[in-house]
């Protein structure tokens, strides 16, 4: 430690020096100046020399920080001898993950060793820098993580940025949640990124709190759980958890004004997607949507949602108003478990997760929301060792483990979902944190019923739009015509399409 | 001999002086603008890109999430002139009198907010202003019996979160321009109005506010720009870039939206040029009657 | 309504000092407000900072120096933290100090000169204030990949060199100074450098001393264009590094808060050096010798 501020101090110190220099420089000269009947000539010099010291005290500058680094903490992985990788991402953690894999890689594959240098970057700002670079033509690294968010702007480069992934994961597609596939896929069809998770939305009950509420065990609130199909079984219970709290200030569950996760879900149990799809053109008023809107608009009027505090469950106040246990339930993708062990570890041993209600029986029961495509570039050096180690390291058994341990994501290899030692080890936080297992969740829901919503050059338009507009509508005035609201969305996206 | 004389001519000096920023310009400035300027009549596609000739703009004009932005960012502007003229100013004329004692303590607290970065206090502000019962505001409004409000979902008080923002980081800093500013006034013009019995309004309207203005054409000047390219301050108030019904949203944000969010940079230019023009017109209209472009009379 | 100077023990004086210096405390405390509320923050977990949002009470059960210890504990995050710290100070110092010497020198030209570009490039100078960064980033990044700049720090600094505001204030400033300095100092047979190094640049020193603090606020603070132009976390600033902390997959408050509260130090240290300046000027005079 005292060797690190001696370096910064050191540093500060030389490069203080380093402007003196420079200030004495422009000094002298205009010292010399001074004696200006003497020798005239020089000053003009100086002035130009001081124009030019610009550059050069810069890369001094340069020069010194490169002296002054001296066992710097890098975050490069494996074999020095090895293929060099570089790797952009905006979670450290990601990185991590791809470090962890290439020494296992290198065990593997000695004749394929390879060495991985992961630089996390800001969030919004590396998706910046990786659009910077593709555009022109030159910068990229040869792996980077990509938000799905942002995956229409890179993917819309197809084959001229990005290397097509089908050969190299075709390995792993049987088993793989073929949704989450698609939510990576091209205008040409061809897969361009690899994820992480499938985000499987799911129910998260507080059954600690509804049980000391209702005055029975937490099995027999479990039991009430588990015989929740519908929305009107979901209404029936969250009604005989409010009369029995008894309580104004406490709701059953809250709706977002700020995210569209409940719409998705909504849409994904009807096999609706408003995007359209690569084909288009977007359709927001879509009866799922529509129903899903008036039910949260009784729901308010009756008491029994209230609005998340500033927009959605997953800020700040989202986790303070689940904490103070003003919400008892709420659906939320499977990578939300992190936000409880992170965030709200005082939750612990609180909450059960479980299939989220449909509409009607039959009907597909989960979303895959958020998440992060893992992209390889066509500027890298080595496309085939970086595509294959990629998909390597996002969808085999080695992979997949590492995956669930570090990150916490659901993992998108159906494989793994059953095998007793991965989904049911009891040293994983994940698993011990909640009543249930959640891999048990995730196989009851089945890969078939996980829907999928397209995200498309269209999606920011309608998300932003939702999200800024439509829901503060329908959800601060719960009287505000569902129908009016929806045909104002679609107003704005036709402005788009 | 003949060329050092030149180079020390008075026709020859001020090239000499203002070569440093000829050639920035030069290499720095010209290509890019003008790139920045024709992708605006462009469709910049991932793989090709085509000329569209006024489409952006046209659109643009019929572009209501535009307009929004555009008012957000006037009045923002128009309250920061307000806000953070002539408080500041004032400040720091009282600041400079002698009638306040531990000057370095106060004006050391008053820099303070603009050396944070925006990260960490558009963070601390967004907490404060959460409409949860725990945010700072509404434990104020509670007190005083209204009970919670949502703060940034309303237009005025969206508006004052920002303001509050903009006031809490740049006070000391306008401060700081005016404090230097006051320091190139020579005393002895104070001293002779103090001999004709002049009042301390009377110093302040006849003698401060005149030699002040170089000063004061100088932030009314940058905060005419600050304050129609606000961005930052709003992205971390919302935690991103969409607030409900766009009550956050200013000029840059939108081309912010435009064009990295959604990578149409040919759109994203031509609001940029927007700004630009606008920012240029009320700046140049500006300077012009404060005389700002007048030569020296030798 | 004469105020009279030498009555500093009137009654009246006192009140007007009270009431001065009142004003300034109270509002310093409003101020302060949101410092001190981050830095008790700062003291306390990130659960903490989420469980009951931003609070300022002096609650010290759940304050710890855990995130401090964490950020100088030697560990993997706490080098980085120090590797972007030292990487933001030696960007700082040495843009601060070009950018204020060669601004002076493009404000001079353009204040003490009549000459025929003068209001062309003074225009010139007020317009690129007035470009929104974004839309010149693109063919900006291309330009430093040209020259070879890219990843170092040298692309990060130059493009800033001519900052136009800085260059406007100093001319702002350079305008209210008395022209018969110049005239004078001519008659005496002093050459046109060596009046603005020697007798016009010491009687700007509070512009110099508020340029300062602001250039280096600036520098400091930069995220974007050092983010474009650098590559690997080695050569990160300080603010591109803290923000590496705020993802959607969560906010790492732990380091953040403490990070970023530590990381005012040194712009501060920077501030009270260069303050001193703006008290000096033109109080002693300097105009009449």
């Amino acid at each position: 430690m005292k060797r690190k501020l001696l370096s910064v101090l050191l540093s500060t110190a030389m490069t203080a020096a380093l402007l003196t220099g420079c200030g004495g420089g422009a000094a002298q000269p205009a010292a010399d100046a001074g004696d200006a009947a003497k020798e005239a000539t020089e000053t003009t010099e100086a002035v130009e020399e001081a124009t030019e010291a610009t550059e050069e005290v810069a890369e001094a500058a340069d020069a010194v920080e490169e002296a002054a680094e001296e066992e710097i903490p890098t975050s490069t992985f494996g074999d020095p001898n090895g293929t060099h990788l570089e790797m952009w991402t905006f979670v450290e953690l990601h990185g991590q993950h791809y470090g962890k894999m290439a020494e296992i890689w290198n065990e593997k594959n000695p004749d394929k060793a390879i060495e991985i240098t992961c630089t996390t970057y800001p969030y919004g700002d590396m998706h910046t820098k990786l659009l910077t670079s593709l555009e022109a033509g030159t910068g990229a690294p040869d792996i980077c993580d990509v938000e799905v968010g942002q995956f229409p702007n890179v993917v819309a480069g197809l084959d001229q940025w990005l290397i097509p992934l089908d050969d190299y994961c075709k390995d792993y597609m049987p088993t793989m949640v073929p949704a989450r596939m698609e939510t990576y896929q091209g205008e040409d069809g061809h897969y361009y990124g690899a994820p992480y998770h499938v985000g499987a939305t799911a129910m998260f009950y507080n059954v600690a709190a509804m049980a000391e509420a209702m005055g029975i065990s937490n099995d027999e609130v479990i039991k009430k759980i588990d015989s929740v199909v519908t929305w009107d079984d979901y209404v029936k219970l969250g009604e005989e958890y409010k009369a029995a709290i008894g309580d104004e200030s406490k709701f059953w569950t809250s709706v977002d004004t700020g995210g569209t996760d409940w719409l998705w879900l909504a849409m994904a149990e009807n096999g609706d997607d408003w995007t359209g799809g690569f084909e288009g053109p977007a359709n927001c008023k879509l009866d799922s949507v529509k129903n899903m809107l008036t039910m949260q608009q009784d729901w308010l009027k009756s008491g029994l949602a209230m609005i998340s505090p500033d927009g959605h469950v997953d800020l700040e106040a989202g986790f303070q108003n689940i904490m103070d246990k003003n919400i008892v339930s709420f659906p939320k993708a499977l990578w939300y478990m992190s936000r409880f062990t992170n965030y709200m570890p005082e939750e612990k041993g609180n909450w059960y997760i479980a299939k989220c209600p449909v509409f009607k029986e039959g009907q597909k029961c989960s979303v895959g929301i958020g998440g992060t495509g893992t992209v390889v570039t066509a500027q890298s050096a080595n496309t085939d060792l970086a595509a294959e180690f990629l998909c390597w390291a996002k969808m085999s058994d080695e992979g997949e483990q590492n995956i669930w341990d570090t990150l916490g994501f659901d993992v998108c290899n159906t494989a793994m979902w059953t095998q007793d030692s991965f989904a049911h080890d009891d040293n994983n936080q994940f698993n011990a944190f909640f009543i249930n297992y959640p891999y048990d969740v995730l196989s009851s829901i089945g890969m078939d019923n996980i829907g999928k919503i397209s995200v498309v050059a269209i999606s920011p338009t309608i998300n932003e739009y939702v999200c800024t507009t439509t829901l503060n509508e329908v959800l601060e005035d719960p009287d505000y015509s569902v129908d009016d609201a929806l045909q104002e969305l679609q107003d704005a996206v036709d402005m788009e399409q | 001999m003949k060329s050092k004389n030149f180079l020390y001519s008075q026709k020859v000096a001020p090239y000499i002086f203002v070569l440093p920023f000829i050639l920035s310009f030069a290499i720095f400035w010209i290509y890019p603008l003008i790139t920045a300027f024709t992708m605006s009549f462009q469709d910049i596609g991932a793989i090709k890109s085509d000329w569209v000739g006024l489409a952006n703009y046209t659109k643009l004009l019929k572009d209501k999430v535009f307009m929004i932005a555009v008012s957000n960012s006037a009045k923002y502007m128009f309250f920061t002139l307000v806000l953070l003229i002539p408080f500041p100013m004032l400040f720091a004329v009282l600041m400079d009198s002698n009638i306040v004692k531990a000057k370095g303590v106060w004006k050391a607290i008053l820099y303070m907010p603009a050396l944070t970065s925006v990260v960490i206090s558009g963070t601390l502000f967004r907490l404060m202003f959460t409409e949860y019962k725990t945010g700072q505001m509404n434990l104020i409004s509670q007190a005083l019996g209204f009970g919670t409000y949502k703060w940034l979902k309303n237009g005025w008080s969206g508006m004052l979160a920002l303001l509050v923002v903009a006031c809490w980081r740049w006070t000391g800093v306008n401060m700081l321009y005016f404090l230097s500013g006051l320091k190139a006034i020579d005393t002895s013009l104070y001293e002779a109005a103090d001999i004709d019995g002049a009042s301390a309004i009377q110093k302040f309207r006849y003698v401060t506010l005149p030699l002040l203005k170089p000063t004061t054409v100088y932030v009314l000047t940058i905060s005419v720009y600050a304050g129609l390219s606000m961005f930052l301050e709003s992205y971390m108030l919302w935690a991103g870039n969409s607030s409900p019904n766009n009550i956050g949203l200013t000029i840059v944000g939108y081309l912010y939206k435009r064009g990295i969010e959604k990578n149409d940079m040919g759109y994203a230019c031509a609001v940029g040029v927007v700004l630009l023009v606008v920012a240029l017109i009320i700046n140049f209209v500006q300077l012009i009657l404060n005389g700002t472009f007048k030569k020296e009379e030798d | 309504m004469n105020k009279q100077k030498d009555l500093s023990h009137s009654p009246k004086r006192i009140l007007f000092t009270v009431l001065g210096t009142g004003f300034y405390a109270l509002l310093c405390a409003i101020i302060a407000f949101p410092l001190l509320a981050g830095l008790l923050a700062s003291f306390r977990p990130g659960t903490e900072l989420i469980r009951r949002g931003l609070s300022i009470d002096l609650d010290f059960s759940t304050m710890t120096l855990n995130n401090y210890k964490y950020l100088f504990g030697g560990n993997v995050d706490s080098q980085k933290y120090f590797m972007w710290y030292k990487n933001s100070l030696i960007i700082t110092l040495v843009s601060v100090v070009l950018t204020l010497f060669i601004c002076y020198f493009v404000a001079y030209g353009l204040t003490m000169y009549n000459f025929p570009l003068q209001n062309v490039l003074f225009t010139l100078v007020i317009a690129t204030m007035m470009v929104p960064f974004e839309i010149l980033m693109l063919p900006m990044y291309k330009e430093i990949i040209a020259l070879h700049l890219i990843d170092t720090y040298t692309g990060v600094i130059i493009t800033g060199l001519c900052s136009a505001s800085t260059i406007f204030f100093f001319r702002q400033y350079l305008g209210g100074l008395p022209k018969d300095l110049l005239s004078a100092a001519r008659i005496d047979g002093a050459n046109e450098y060596y009046i603005s190094v020697k007798i016009i640049l010491p009687l700007t020193k509070p512009a110099f001393a508020s340029m300062g603090i602001l250039c280096a606020m600036g520098a400091w603070n930069s995220i974007l264009w050092p983010l474009l132009v650098l590559k690997g976390a080695e050569k990160f600033t300080l603010p591109i590094g803290l923000n590496t902390l705020l993802t959607p997959y969560g906010n790492n408050y732990d380091v953040l808060i403490a990070g970023s509260m530590f990381g005012i130090l040194p712009i501060f240290v920077i501030f009270l050096l260069f303050q001193r300046y703006i008290i000096d000027g033109m109080t002693a005079g300097a105009v009449k010798g």
